[in-house]
């Protein structure tokens, strides 16, 4: 096996030092958020430095492969996502009233994670040669990838995990609208969005997704269950004040006010121990983090690595913004982990096989 | 690979870069820089509660140290309304844990509704440790339910000092209301409501503690932030005896009556016992209402004390009285006589000795040792009813004897006064006759008759009846001591006091004495029987037996009264428990005297 040494001079050292950065954040909040557990929070660090080790071994497959090899086999790969996917719905492990998880070699794992860079990767293939051809997308060309998209959506969502549901559909969507759109086009997808959420609310919701939706509304519909819980969240934020309370002495989520608050939740923890200052520079981060995403689709070989690179930007701006705008009541109670700072091995092995793939891109730019 | 098409998206992504962060900032902004105060407010309400912790109350001795009433750790369940999640859930939860009703809970909530939500309302008190287990290993699916340790009243004599030392209960909403009185009282603190801890609940009480503690979402105590320690109760040290009370309560036991013994130098209470009785630990563990409405209804009254409640005609007993003024007026002298033979016609009505046979030709000695109530219906006929108020009223009969406990009866010493205004009627002479001998308009509560036969024994006199000795602070420092108050103090002339002692010294150690069974080998006891009718003349009931007595005959240490409702006859039922406390009494010293010879040896 030979590596081209030239890759290494042009690893992306913004991306792996701003994203080692945020990674190092959430560590150490991760420990205060865990600290109240009675497992202790040092094992939940260490499960998540292995998730973290293994992340680096699977950066290392996926830049060694070209990103055009792996787009090659993305039908396959593909496939094999969704295979875990139907999994889960068969053997899966239930936690919370959701099966969610399959266990695989002794690990549990969740595939809804790993299928987002999967469907990346996958519309990525289908849609380049159009993009290259620059193309707009009629609305027969739309069909197929939104059918491919649908089918692990309608999977995901089943077992519930309507978070993960949403940030593939919406990441579906910002690829279609990256390699470009008719305008007649955007004129039915407008109209659709528009009809489509009286459509869920009446035919496709939960009791107690529709709950949690009337208390983002009115906080108090609920004052016991979600609202409360939305409630206890923006004490949490609020509390935090100019400069937090300080590492550790977040008191909101030590004591259970908050549930999730090491998932997805997580953000609260943060923004009450480190205040606006820290929320700040934590937002810094993320916005660079993403602009460096983009900047590696503008600089790309090719339009498969450029809507590669841009659907990773949009897996994570749209999980960062989904996220802490549910932590501060600007968006209902949806199951949607913060990347890199929310504790879970799958959704941290998804972010770094997406950054894998983003060094993979960024690498070959100049490779013919 | 760069074009127009690319770079027009890459503005359109900056842009939403540029609104996501603004959005978010903005948000950020208002919760925490203008509203952070009020966020940080919310977040310390959140977790911080003040707790009380309630001050032990203190402990009652007797006059020798030992315990009569103290407290013991027993767990109480609490219910914070705010941390309460889901009502059904926590409400119904705790009622299934508890084996109680949901409509109990729910109604001593209601009786707290005057309180803040972070007001935690007391659910059941003392609960047994199979329960706190179970409620304890559930905590977790009844948000809002926590268990407290707290002091417990406890009274290890049970219903044998019920009416003396009293119970404690949970205050009611009746007397929350008085918020005057009861300013320091929330729901679910104790409070004294019977005997002695009512009053000197004051005392008795301490001042509450607090403790700031950290709570969890579910009310879960985390950890203690700072603590203001209670300050327990002071402690009452009793005149009473637990020996002699033990001794009267024993032989009262079986029966309705009461008992009230008095150290006649000081006029404190050596034994004050009434029974039926109830145990007052029934109430202190908060007592349910099936319980206490079986006390309430029965109809023997276990809730009357009959020793300061009881009026009864105090019978033969009350001769003593008569004597002493008709003595001391000159209306007999020590050799008048008057001959019983077995009646007395007055008006158009006799009036019948007890003694069929009559007496025959008897002095006053002989009438006192032989109880003939021919010989005093001669000399109340002398002396008239006004007299005997007079001197009675001194001694402390027919008015209240100031005793340290709640709601005493003054009973009724008639006269014509009292007579023309309750009935305005003129008074009969007849009824002066009746009243001589302790019968007709004449009622007497025992604490009373015991302050008459302390009266005598200390040579004309008496102090006010006092149960409580000193009130000592827990740090052994003595907050108060209630010296002797004096009740009656009259000069007789000489040899009048004699006379009368002389009579009760023979009712029980000469021969045809009427308490002669009761006479003791070590100590002479002094006393008088008495037999008192009770109910009308066509509702025949028992006779009411009475028994007042002293001992020893001079420079007496215990002054007695003994009642036994339809005990029939004094001798036979009331003075043979004066016997057993009087004994009680001089046994406990014999041995003390006995051990000090060993010493020597």
């Amino acid at each position: 096996m030979r590596i081209d040494k030239r890759r290494y001079y042009h690893l992306d050292w913004y991306l792996i030092i701003n994203g080692l950065l945020i990674f190092g954040i959430g560590l150490l909040n991760l420990l205060s958020a865990t600290s109240s557990f009675s497992s202790g929070s040092y094992n939940f660090m260490i499960k998540q430095l292995i998730a973290f080790a293994m992340g680096l071994v699977l950066i290392g497959v996926v830049m060694y492969y070209d990103y055009r090899v792996i787009a090659n086999q993305s039908r396959w790969i593909y496939l094999g996502g969704l295979c875990l996917v139907i999994l889960v719905l068969i053997i899966g492990l239930a936690a919370g009233g959701a099966k969610r998880w399959i266990s695989l070699f002794g690990f549990s794992i969740q595939p809804s994670e790993l299928m987002k860079p999967i469907l990346v990767i996958f519309l990525a293939n289908m849609l380049h040669e159009k993009k290259r051809q620059n193309i707009p997308l009629s609305l027969k060309d739309i069909g197929k990838p939104l059918l491919w998209t649908l089918i692990p959506f309608v999977l995901i969502v089943k077992q519930p995990d309507l978070g993960t549901g949403i940030v593939i559909i919406l990441v579906c969507f910002a690829i279609l609208w990256y390699v470009g759109l008719k305008r007649s086009t955007y004129a039915v997808i407008f109209g659709v969005g528009a009809i489509s959420p009286f459509f869920a609310w009446n035919y496709l919701m939960k009791p107690y997704q529709k709950m949690r939706v009337l208390s983002f509304i009115n906080i108090d519909a609920d004052p016991a269950g979600f609202g409360y819980h939305a409630k206890q969240a923006i004490i949490a934020v609020g509390s935090g004040r100019f400069l937090g309370k300080g590492f550790m002495n977040g008191t909101q989520h030590k004591l259970q006010f908050i549930p999730e608050h090491h998932t997805d939740f997580i953000f609260t923890v943060f923004s009450e121990e480190w205040g606006f200052i820290g929320s700040v520079v934590l937002f810094a981060l993320f916005i660079s983090f993403i602009n460096r995403c983009l900047k590696i689709a503008m600089n790309a070989h090719d339009e498969l690595g450029s809507i590669m690179a841009f659907g990773i930007a949009a897996i994570i701006w749209v999980q960062f913004t989904i996220n802490v705008m549910m932590a501060i009541h600007l968006a209902p109670v949806v199951g949607i982990p913060l990347p890199f700072i929310s504790y879970g091995g799958s959704s941290l092995l998804s972010m770094m096989i997406s950054v894998g793939l983003l060094l993979n891109i960024s690498t070959r730019r100049y490779m013919f | 690979m760069k074009d127009e098409n690319l770079s027009s998206k890459y503005k359109w992504c900056t842009l939403v870069l540029v609104i996501t962060m603004t959005v978010l900032l903005i948000r950020l902004w208002d919760l925490q820089i203008m509203r952070g105060s009020e966020m940080r407010k919310l977040s310390e309400q959140n977790r911080i509660r003040v707790k009380k912790i309630v001050a032990p109350r203190g402990i009652i001795y007797d006059r020798t140290g030992k315990v009569l009433a103290d407290t013991r750790p027993s767990f109480n369940i609490y219910l914070t309304p705010e941390d309460i999640r889901d009502f059904s859930q926590t409400v119904d939860g705790l009622a299934r844990l508890l084996t109680c009703d949901r409509e109990e809970i729910i109604e001593k909530m209601k009786a707290a509704s005057g309180m803040p939500p972070s007001f935690p309302i007391k659910i059941k008190s003392d609960i047994p440790m199979d329960e706190v287990a179970r409620v304890e290993a559930h905590r977790v699916y009844i948000p809002g339910v926590s268990i407290q340790i707290e002091p417990k009243r406890n009274y290890p004599y049970g219903a044998s000092f019920a009416h003396v030392i009293g119970y404690v209960s949970e205050i009611s909403d009746e007397e929350l209301k008085n918020k005057k009185k009861y300013k320091d009282y929330s729901p679910g603190d104790y409070i004294g409501k019977y005997g002695l801890e009512r009053s000197y609940e004051n005392d008795l009480r301490g001042v509450d503690g607090e403790k700031r503690v950290e709570v969890d979402a579910i009310g879960r105590e985390v950890r203690t932030l700072d603590v203001v320690d209670p300050i327990p109760g002071h402690s009452l040290h009793l005149n009473l005896d637990l020996e002699l009370q033990l001794s009267a309560d024993k032989a009262l036991e079986v029966r309705k009556g009461a008992a009230v013994a008095l150290n006649p130098k000081t006029g404190g209470v050596l034994v004050l016992a009434s029974r039926p009785g109830f145990d007052p630990n029934l109430f202190a563990s908060g007592i349910s209402k099936k319980e206490w409405q079986k006390i309430a209804l029965d109809k023997a009254h276990p809730l009357q004390n009959r020793a300061i409640q009881g009026g009864y005609p105090p019978g033969s007993t009350f001769k003593i009285l008569t004597a002493m003024q008709a003595l001391e007026l000159g209306v007999i002298n020590e050799r008048t006589t008057f001959t019983c033979g077995g009646g007395f016609a007055y008006g158009n009505r006799v009036f019948k000795c007890w003694k069929k046979g009559g007496h025959g030709t008897t002095s006053v000695h002989r009438a006192i040792v032989e109880s003939c109530d021919v010989f005093f219906y001669n000399v109340g006929l002398k002396l008239g009813v006004d007299r005997i108020h007079e001197f009675g009223t001194a001694v402390g009969l027919g008015r209240v004897t100031g005793i340290d406990l709640p709601n005493e009866q003054k009973g009724l010493l008639p006269s014509t006064e009292w007579k023309k205004k309750r009935y305005n009627q003129p008074w009969y002479e007849g009824e002066t006759v009746s009243v001589a001998i302790g019968q007709g308009a004449v009622w007497l509560t025992p604490v009373q008759l015991a302050q008459l036969s302390s009266f005598v024994a200390n040579d004309g006199k008496n102090f006010k009846p006092q149960i409580v000795n000193r009130i000592v602070s827990t740090e052994g420092k003595v907050v108060k001591t209630f010296e002797p108050v004096v009740n009656a103090d009259v000069k007789f002339k000489t040899g009048v006091l004699k006379i009368v002692k002389d009579g009760m010294r023979g009712v029980v150690n000469e021969p045809g004495g009427t308490a002669g069974a009761s006479r003791l080998q070590n100590v002479l006891m002094c006393g008088k029987t008495g037999t008192a009718q009770a109910g009308s003349d066509k509702v025949k009931l028992g006779d009411h037996a009475w028994f007042i007595a002293y001992a020893p005959a001079e420079d007496a240490s215990i002054a007695m009264a003994i009642l036994v409702e339809h005990g029939l006859h004094g001798s036979s039922a009331a003075a043979p428990i004066a016997k057993g406390i009087t004994e009680t009494l001089f046994k406990v010293k014999t041995v003390i005297k006995e051990a000090k010879a060993d010493e020597n040896r």
